[in-house]
């Protein structure tokens, strides 16, 4: 097994099979983080923080939408079953220690988001010699480079003064969040005969 | 690969040499990871000595804690690597933010060791090293792990090993973009956001403690290393010329036989410190020289030190 896409395509490019796979489950994760961004996001923005929700809910969508049409699909029986797996470990789970409910949530979300965007490496799961000009590894490249930017919200919020007092059920609530988002990673990169090292 | 636990963390270690032979613990820098001491580990085995290497919690192969790193946490993983090298004599060194940790352990567990070297090393942060270090830290923030790659490498190597590699830089930043994660840089990067400066400490560092500085180094300059000759009694400072930040990646033949000689003369009684300074040879195996007399070393160009 490999830490490396392939064997590549003759052109260079990601096999379409494992493609298929890891696009379905970043659009699995970052669409759900897209859904939840909107569901937070309100009508009219009050709150200079909202801004910065309206990005992350639009960049989380470009995506999805990069993906769907950068992606070369092929047929996968799989992938009915997994992402049922995905779409479940995607919902909120509550917070021990932790009354306030829209606190809570935000925790929740911001989280999910830290863990996707930070414990997902696509771009680094390229080979060398991936073909630079196939649509499919400049979308992983570009989703890497755009997570690393995204986290940074993330990172200001639970890590600052706001979540002070609640630092260790936020941190073990990031934990188990970063554990669980690795987990189904991993569990999909193997099932393409993918491991990371 | 071998793991230490500290608490719910894996950290990856390494041992090499003959398991008697005294021992030098290496430490990484920010970006680093421990493949790079490859050379450090053969030409210090040859030298028989036995050597330990290992990823800091949140680098390389070691577990990376998703949200805060505190440096407390770097010294309790090193103090269990130690632990791991039984009673044998333990010299300890350490690059940049490693030599941090290093000279933090020699101030909470100095018993322990019989010799320590710091390299391209700070005790504070002076007004230009804590913008520098903002100016990192924004620039992976926004740029990645490969735009602060970009940042470091002019700034911390030579012209004369850049110059063959411009063309292929990207297989060299290649590995350390592989194995260092943005998230985890910045939580090592933010362990110094209350950082308090070890200045007052270090004159309880009592082992013979010989600091390297490179001579062009732009990141650590000479000023911050004369705090730690100044302030630990038995030390000694040895400039490595025409070298920069880096140079444990540039110049690895010559300070890991710097490193052998050290503790070398440690162990056979001819160590004196006397916070002298010395120029380091060019090469391995070559003879120091004494700082010549009357001149400031902390100046680039030749000025007489003013008497006091």
């Amino acid at each position: 097994m490999s830490a490396f896409f392939g064997p590549l395509e003759a052109d260079g490019r990601v096999p379409p099979h494992q493609q298929t796979r890891v696009a379905a489950f970043l659009i699995s994760a970052h669409g759900a983080l897209a859904r939840q961004f909107a569901f937070a996001l309100p009508a009219k923005l009050d709150a200079a923080w909202q801004t910065e929700l309206n990005a992350q809910f639009y960049r989380e969508s470009e995506i999805v939408s990069l993906l769907m049409r950068a992606t070369a699909w092929v047929p996968d029986l799989a992938l009915g079953h997994m992402a049922v797996s995905w779409e479940m470990a995607w919902l909120p789970a509550p917070i021990e220690g932790l009354a306030d409910h829209a606190r809570g949530q935000a925790i929740q979300l911001a989280t999910l988001a830290h863990a996707i965007h930070a414990g997902i490496r696509p771009a680094a799961l390229l080979p060398t010699e991936a073909n630079p000009k196939d649509p499919f590894a400049m979308a992983l490249r570009r989703i890497e480079f755009e997570s690393s930017r995204l986290l940074q919200a993330q990172i200001l919020f639970l890590k600052g003064p706001d979540l002070q007092p609640f630092r260790d059920a936020v941190s073990a609530v990031l934990e188990r969040r970063h554990a669980e988002v690795r987990r189904l990673w991993h569990e999909t990169l193997d099932s393409i005969g993918v491991a990371p090292s | 690969m071998p793991f230490l636990s500290h608490g719910s963390y894996r950290i990856r270690y390494e041992l090499d040499g003959p398991t008697d032979a005294p021992a030098y613990v290496l430490v990484n820098g920010l970006t680093q990871y421990s493949e790079l001491w490859g050379a450090y580990r053969d030409a210090l085995i040859a030298r028989r000595f036995r050597v330990a290497t290992f990823d800091l919690l949140g680098q390389g192969a070691s577990d990376k804690p998703a949200l805060f790193i505190n440096q407390d946490d770097h010294v309790a993983v090193l103090h269990r690597l130690i632990g791991e090298l039984g009673d044998g004599p333990i010299f300890l060194s350490g690059i940049s933010f490693g030599g941090l940790i290093a000279l933090r352990y020699a101030i909470e567990h100095g018993a322990r060791l019989s010799g320590l070297v710091p390299m391209s090393c700070f005790a504070e942060l002076s007004p230009q090293l804590l913008l520098i270090g903002n100016a990192l830290r924004t620039g992976l923030i926004l740029g990645g792990t490969g735009y602060l790659q970009d940042l470091l490498l002019p700034m911390n190597l030579s012209d004369q090993w850049l110059k063959p590699l411009l063309d292929k830089l990207d297989s060299v930043k290649r590995q350390g973009w592989l194995v260092n994660d943005v998230y985890a840089l910045q939580n090592l990067m933010e362990s110094f956001l209350d950082f308090q400066p070890l200045t007052p400490e270090l004159s309880s560092i009592t082992v013979p403690t010989m600091i390297l500085n490179g001579e062009f180094d732009f990141l650590t300059p000479r000023a911050l290393h004369e705090t730690l000759r100044l302030e630990i009694p038995n030390s000694a400072l040895v400039i490595i010329p025409r070298a920069y930040h880096a140079f444990t990646l540039e110049k690895a033949a010559l300070t890991a036989d710097l490193l052998a000689r050290f503790a070398e003369d440690v162990m056979a009684g001819r160590w004196q410190g006397n916070k002298a300074v010395w120029i380091a040879p060019e090469d391995a195996g070559g003879e120091f020289s004494p700082f010549p007399a009357g001149y400031d070393h902390l100046r680039a160009i030749p000025v007489q030190r003013a008497v006091t």
